[in-house]
């Protein structure tokens, strides 16, 4: 039984459509990321779920029972907002026992709930406070507080890690992994970060004009992106992307002698010749002798970042700029000509008319 | 800025004495003037200081017996409250949830400028028919029938200011409390109109000063003491065969109390609603 079924949503705002048909179905207990940069839907998605918008088509199914005509607050959902939502009079307590307050569960009840969900969260000792005087990280426990408290059926996250500092995002992060993994329960996330949905998702959905360009697994959409957008979407520093072309069964790099043999899960693919996207991953690269067997570019070394755990050097294949994340102690010098080395499963070959993967399925 | 040379320190507070000073002068002289003898005030040269400390025209003023100069001060005094509070009240209460629907419904918000238009023509413009209006109705001559009038003055202004608070606070609250399960005039009551507070004080107050001083149709809308407000009052103490500068400034003085007393009262509520909601005054 799918804990939430998004059947064919469509929402438009007079000629603009915002999402244009939207089919996703959760088994109960996954946390699913819906991916994107803004403008692509992703939140509006996400407050049709809630009811705050309402769709112009499509329907949307919690335990298999439809919810667009019924009241958010009769949905079965909890929602984290970006900037918090915390109700500014009132302390953190009665923030987070507020939903039962609304609920009429009696009082002693509600502490007892109130005090369960401070202990998860480690919040008791501001239990008394106001949330102007709590720290951005704080509110943000404040707010998945309120939203756990209620045990519903499905969470709600709009982009809830965005206004924290780096470092504060990481651990918000994993104590998000930790909760999901405690209580089980169904997700649906919003972000534009790929690192938060890499690390968080069993799914994620990745979404970009209103449509859902994949949805996979954080391993499938890495590793068989299934369009050039979610090549170059996910993943940190991007996937290179170079013009090609394929000829007979070997793919040459446009403007140089550069030849790579056609990949085994792209041979069985219906073109056969003309121009082709490749794509490659810059952490799939490696340090090569010339002299090396198997798939190998040869490049012009332009610049070379140490970031600390890797150097990232970025280099030149007929005019065409490729980025290499190689060990950090790697000898290397700008300006030579170096070969680079990988596995012919980690190329990634592109329709560039069309953007999709012309990998056979 | 950390450091300030000595000449700069000393030119802003100059700036700030002279600004000072142009604003309470007036405030000052009509002080001066109310306690000033009679003869104080029409000598050539003027003196401004007055020779003697008269307070004559206060017990005048603030006398109750009756057919007397006091008992017509007092009872405008008693009218002008009245009007000023219920038009206040009245606007406050229609302004409230006009400006949180506006405020949440931008689709609807052409109305607020409609009500701007009204705003456009001068009063003279609509004295003609407000009269007529009232007179059918029997208000002319009525605390009631101008607190009416001031309604239709303050409610547009009140609303927008009112507006501009609601803006300030983010509709997410809202969004959260409804899926919290709180219903709509739970959310108003506990969530919304408690942080529109500083903004409903602010509003509130500057709708009772503009009742407090409005004048031309309190002019022409009453005409005895049932309905004559504070400012039509003083304007009759000028009207008379001989004009007591002195009897004027005193109930100019007078008249300034009431809202000066609110104002202070107000004022912490006034601050934060002058800073938070966007508004100036």
């Amino acid at each position: 039984m799918s804990a939430l079924e998004i059947r064919n949503i469509q929402k438009r705002y007079g000629d603009v459509e915002t999402l244009k048909g939207i089919d996703i179905a959760l088994e109960s207990g996954e946390f699913l990321v819906l991916l994107g940069s803004s403008g692509c839907g992703k939140s509006t998605l996400l407050n049709i779920i809630a009811g705050l918008a309402e769709p112009s088509g499509g329907d949307i199914l919690i335990g298999e029972r439809s919810i667009l005509s019924a009241h958010p607050k009769d949905r079965d959902i909890a929602m984290v907002f970006q900037s918090y939502a915390l109700y500014p009079d009132m302390s953190v307590a009665r923030n987070i026992g507020f939903g039962l307050e609304m609920r009429k569960v009696p009082a002693a009840e509600r502490e007892k709930a109130v005090r369960d969900t401070a202990r998860l969260l480690q919040i008791e000792n501001l239990l008394d406070r106001k949330p102007s005087q709590l720290s951005g990280g704080q509110r943000q426990r404040v707010a998945i507080g309120r939203a756990l408290v209620r045990n519903p059926r499905v969470f709600l996250f709009d982009e809830p890690l965005s206004n924290l500092d780096a470092k504060l995002r990481m651990e918000m992060r994993t104590e998000l992994k930790r909760l999901h993994q405690m209580l089980k329960t169904t997700v649906v996330y919003v972000t534009h970060d790929q690192i938060e949905a890499m690390t968080l998702a069993t799914r994620i959905a990745v979404m970009r004009d209103g449509r859902i360009e994949q949805l996979g697994t954080p391993a499938e959409i890495y590793d068989r992106p299934a369009t050039l957008y979610v090549a170059g979407f996910v993943g940190s520093p991007p996937m290179n992307i170079l013009d090609a072309e394929i000829v007979g069964h070997q793919v040459r790099i446009a403007r140089s002698d550069e030849v790579l043999p056609l990949p085994r899960d792209f041979k069985r693919t219906t073109v056969s010749s003309g121009p082709v996207k490749v794509g490659i991953r810059p952490e799939a690269l490696r340090l090569a002798d010339f002299g090396a067997s198997g798939a190998r570019l040869i490049a012009d070394v332009e610049v070379m970042e140490l970031t600390g755990p890797e150097l990232v050097t970025t280099a030149t294949i007929g005019g065409q700029r490729i980025t290499a994340c190689l060990p950090p102690r790697t000898a290397l010098a700008t300006g030579s000509t170096q070969a680079f080395s990988f596995d012919e499963a980690a190329l990634h070959l592109f329709d560039p008319e069309s953007g999709r993967s012309l990998r056979a399925a | 800025m950390e450091r300030q040379s000595r000449l700069f320190s000393i030119f802003v507070h100059a700036s700030a004495l002279l600004l000072a000073a142009v604003i309470l002068a007036p405030v000052v002289w009509l002080f001066v003037m109310s306690i000033s003898p009679a003869a104080d005030l029409s000598a050539k040269p003027l003196s401004w200081w007055p020779s003697d400390i008269e307070l004559s025209r206060y017990r005048t003023l603030l006398s109750a017996i009756e057919n007397s100069a006091g008992a017509a001060f007092i009872a405008a005094l008693i009218n002008s409250l009245m009007v000023a509070g219920m038009a206040t009240l009245a606007a406050i209460v229609v302004a409230v949830p006009a400006a949180w629907a506006v405020s949440r419904t931008p689709a609807v918000s052409w109305s607020l400028y409609a009500v701007i238009a009204t705003y456009m023509l001068p009063p003279v413009a609509l004295a003609v028919p407000l009269y007529m209006g009232l007179a059918y109705f029997g208000l002319l001559n009525t605390v009631f029938g101008l607190a009416l009038v001031y309604l239709t003055i303050l409610a547009p202004f009140t609303t927008w200011l009112l507006k501009s608070g609601f803006d300030a606070i983010p509709r997410e609250i809202e969004s959260a409390a409804m899926i919290d399960g709180a219903r709509l005039d739970q959310i108003l009551r506990l969530l919304t109109l408690p942080l529109a507070a500083p903004v409903m004080a602010t509003s509130a107050l500057f709708a009772f000063l503009l009742a407090w001083d409005e004048f031309f149709y309190a002019l022409l809308f009453t005409s005895d003491l049932r309905a004559k407000t504070l400012t039509v009052a003083i304007a009759d103490l000028a009207g008379g065969r001989v004009s007591d500068y002195g009897l004027i400034a005193t109930a100019g003085v007078l008249a300034a109390l009431p809202p000066v007393l609110i104002g202070l009262i107000m004022q912490r509520a006034l601050i934060s609603g002058l800073t938070s909601g966007g508004v100036k005054g």
